[in-house]
């Protein structure tokens, strides 16, 4: 039963490591906040109680190791320092793993972890004596060689006989203890009467208990706070070493219980291994009461698969409704044209309503971002700091799923290749740390990413060379500076001679371009040498729902997204004058422009007038012709499948309330293709 | 009638387990996601047992406990708190805050219901 609830604790864990990792980066810069330290304290904690409840063995013993260390912290027996945040933050990658493998089976994993114990074990050991030598003083010298500090103790259970009606079991008492520590266990029965008198009901049984732990007598006696009055108990501290595993403690129990007599004192630390350690149980008292707001829940987790299916109906919805639309056109009932209409309202809404559910904060992945920065320039020796604004910007949550890695690509290129080290930072009369500013806000419909470096930047010259070199581009065409920056971009280039272990695993910015495409984003880039790079991303809100423009293309409509149109021009108004170039003039202003006719191989000959549309391509406008402008259009896109996936032309389709399907033209991705043949050499 | 069971824990797999179980149990479940949340169920309603983590956010497992205790209502109703076995410490302070019992974590579904069967008898 348990396992059902495995999923759901691996989900809350990540969410509270996302906080953990917030949290840290917020105690690096205030070392004493108890309010933060409280908080990782906690979260730890939880991970520590969820993993053992959901079998998470291995997480919850790390976790119990590093938590030691944030209690004494909060206890003020241990200051942070920066060695304990690296620690904790590579920890927890290490928590990270573990949620996801669940327990470790590979030895070697296995001693890394045990490895990594120590580490942390060193840290509060370290200071838990440094500690006790201060306050204690001195006797510090004889503790230096404590051994493991466990202790050995006989304890006697002897529930009254009417223990079972009050609820308790027994049992549970002893699972208490093996809790605590390692516990062999004798248990006496022969109080228990023939059949024909035994009672159900009642107890006739005792116990008798070795417990070898590092807890205090008093917290064994906490084990039976709430049965005192039920139990007889016996707790004795014997003075012997830790013989729990030895083969005499178990022959003595075994015959004990064979017996059915009691084990005593004297025959246990007859055992031997006298242990001179005597000391005092520490008292650690943590009374303290902590105010801590932090914000209420005011949300829910929702399965996204649920989301999908909810966005999935929704278009549905949205479809059977336009049909109606049409048929109570045609019907002409006003009871039923005004029931429509409530419908279209309602489903406006409804579908405003689902869109924003499947939208969710940038905020979630940029601890990611933050935490990539730091580890980075650490392990570079640069000094960064990482700036975020429009952190609460939100976007589909497909659209971020997408974003994730393009991003951290491109900052990881920042932080490798853009900012310099300090030294030639201060060569170049720059302040020794640079600055990484991760931006990100609304424009119209689409939301601009940014991330903006002030490092040494890119020459357009090496990069124009580079590109001729490397065969990617005829040396005789001249090109705008915007265009040099997207080669940048072409596939088979990379600026970097020597391919860095940190930005160059293979992945190039072709890749981040193509990953921005396919959700219907642009990647652009600009830098001026010695100041610095601009990678600008331009993202639609939502993958699911457009304004179209619904065009019609021989015998086929189609639907260009309103976002990317410019202007719409009744083709009487155009001048044809420079067909050969594929340019066009209206007015006094030139255009280059795409026949959608040829793009799509229609016949061109039997169209019913011609329209150009002005659509926006990166910082110009491009001209498609088609043959008519239907009208403005609201859809939903569908996915077109994998079969069709290759084609530069299409983004998606969309069902019309007659049934018909239109397909939904990438201006952008077409334009390109079509144009890109122009000064990109044949190879 | 059904018993009512007051669930409060700061984590939603915990909650999830506890009311899991004891729904199953035919127990009516009435959930907190910390002390504070959780005080918004003492209203006058019957209430007949609280399961209570001890580290929240907000208002923290003794501080709830205590407040219970100082309520007319409530002051008699079986208080269990969820601990993991390096807490023991923490027992002593919840029970002088009032608290009836404590179930260590990691549990097993059979271990709570014993817990709570032993408390509400």
């Amino acid at each position: 039963m348990i396992d059902k609830f495995r999923e759901k604790f691996v989900e809350e864990s990540l969410d509270n490591i996302n906080d953990l990792e917030e949290a840290l980066f917020l105690l690096e810069k205030d070392m004493h906040n108890r309010e933060i330290i409280e908080r990782i304290f906690r979260a730890m904690h939880s991970l520590k109680g969820g993993g053992a409840m959901f079998g998470f063995n291995h997480l919850s013993e790390f976790t119990h190791h590093l938590e030691t260390v944030f209690d004494l912290v909060r206890n003020d027996k241990l200051a942070v320092t920066n060695d304990i945040i690296s620690l904790t933050f590579e920890a927890i990658d290490q928590i990270k793993h573990l949620l996801q493998i669940g327990d470790l089976t590979e030895k070697a994993d296995i001693a890394n972890q045990a490895a990594f114990i120590k580490r942390i074990q060193a840290v509060s050991n370290q200071e838990e004596s440094s500690a006790s030598t201060t306050v204690v003083g001195e006797s510090s010298g004889s503790q230096v060689a404590v051994s493991d500090g466990s202790k050995t103790f006989l304890i006697g259970i002897k529930p009254n006989e009417d223990i079972l009606r009050n609820g308790t079991n027994p049992f549970y008492l002893l699972d208490d203890l093996h809790a605590m520590g390692e516990a062999k266990v004798a248990a006496f029965a022969k109080g228990i009467p023939d059949l024909g008198q035994f009672q159900p009901i009642s107890n006739f049984c005792y116990w008798q208990v070795v417990l070898n732990t590092s807890e205090s007598v008093n917290d064994i006696k906490d084990v039976f706070i709430f049965v005192e009055d039920e139990c007889e108990i016996d707790i004795k501290e014997l003075k012997v070493g830790n013989i729990i595993k030895s083969e005499a403690l178990d022959e003595l129990v075994n015959n004990s219980v064979a017996d059915q007599t009691l084990i005593t004192k004297e025959q246990i630390e007859a055992i031997g291994g006298s242990d001179d350690n005597d000391q005092d149980d520490e008292k650690r008292d943590a009374k303290r009461k902590v105010q801590l707001k932090e914000h209420k829940i005011s949300s829910i987790r929702v399965n996204s698969n649920k989301i999908d299916d909810l966005v999935n109906l929704v278009s549905e919805l949205v479809t059977i409704q336009a049909q109606l639309n049409l048929y109570a056109e045609k019907d002409g009932n006003g009871d039923i044209v005004s029931l429509a209409e409530n419908i279209q309202k309602l489903s406006r809404q409804l579908r405003d309503n689902a869109f924003e559910i499947s939208l969710i904060p940038l905020q979630s992945e940029l601890m990611r971002f933050q935490r990539l920065v730091r580890d980075l320039s650490k392990e570079l020796n640069k000094e960064i700091e990482f700036v975020i604004e429009g952190g609460d910007i939100e976007l589909d949550k497909n659209i971020i799923e997408h974003l994730t890695d393009p991003l951290l690509h491109i900052i990881r290129n920042s932080v490798d290749h853009g900012i310099e080290l300090p030294e030639e930072r201060i060569k170049n009369g720059k302040s020794p740390k640079g600055t990484i500013i991760f931006k990100a806000f609304y424009s119209g419909a689409s939301v601009i990413v940014q991330v903006i470096d002030d490092g040494k930047g890119i020459d357009p010259d090496f990069i124009r060379a580079k590109a001729i070199s490397k065969g990617l581009l005829d040396e005789n065409v001249e090109l705008s500076r915007k265009e040099i920056f997207d080669l940048v971009f072409l596939s088979g280039f990379s600026t970097k001679e020597v391919v860095s272990d940190v930005s160059g695993r293979g992945v190039g910015m072709d890749v981040v371009k193509k990953k921005i495409g396919e959700i219907r984003g642009e990647v652009s880039l600009d830098s001026k040498v010695g100041q610095g790079t601009t990678l600008t991303l331009e993202l639609p809100m939502t993958l699911s729902i457009i304004d179209g423009l619904l065009v019609k293309v021989a015998n086929n409509q189609y639907v260009i997204p309103i976002a990317n149109i410019e202007k719409i021009h009744a083709i009487d108004d155009v001048n044809f004058g420079n067909t050969l170039n594929n340019v066009v003039s209206i007015g006094d202003q030139q255009f280059p422009y795409i026949d959608v006719r040829d793009v799509f191989e229609c016949d061109t000959a039997n169209s019913g007038g011609e329209q150009l549309i002005l659509v926006k391509f990166e910082d110009r406008k491009v001209g498609l012709l088609v043959d008519q402008v239907i009208g403005e259009y609201q859809t939903v896109v569908k996915p077109l499948g994998r079969f069709l996936k290759k084609q530069e032309n299409i983004s998606g389709a969309t069902i019309m309330g007659d049934g018909s399907i239109a397909l939904v033209i990438d201006t952008n991705r077409m334009i390109h293709s079509n144009a890109a043949k122009k000064y990109r050499t044949k190879k | 009638m059904a018993k009512t069971v007051l669930i409060v824990d700061d984590s939603e797999s915990i909650r999830e387990v506890v009311n899991f179980t004891l729904q199953n149990e035919g127990y009516d479940v009435l959930v907190g996601v910390d002390g504070e949340d959780a005080l918004k169920f003492l209203d006058g309603r019957t209430i007949d047992i609280v399961i209570t983590d001890l580290h929240m956010p907000n208002l923290d497992g003794l501080g709830l406990i205590r407040k219970i205790r100082e309520m007319d209502a409530y002051k008699h109703i079986p208080i269990l708190f969820l601990t993991t076995e390096s807490q023991a410490s923490k027992k002593m302070e919840a029970k002088q805050a009032g608290a009836t019992g404590w179930i260590i974590k990691p549990f097993v579904p059979a271990k709570l219901l014993s817990a709570i069967s032993r408390v509400l008898r």
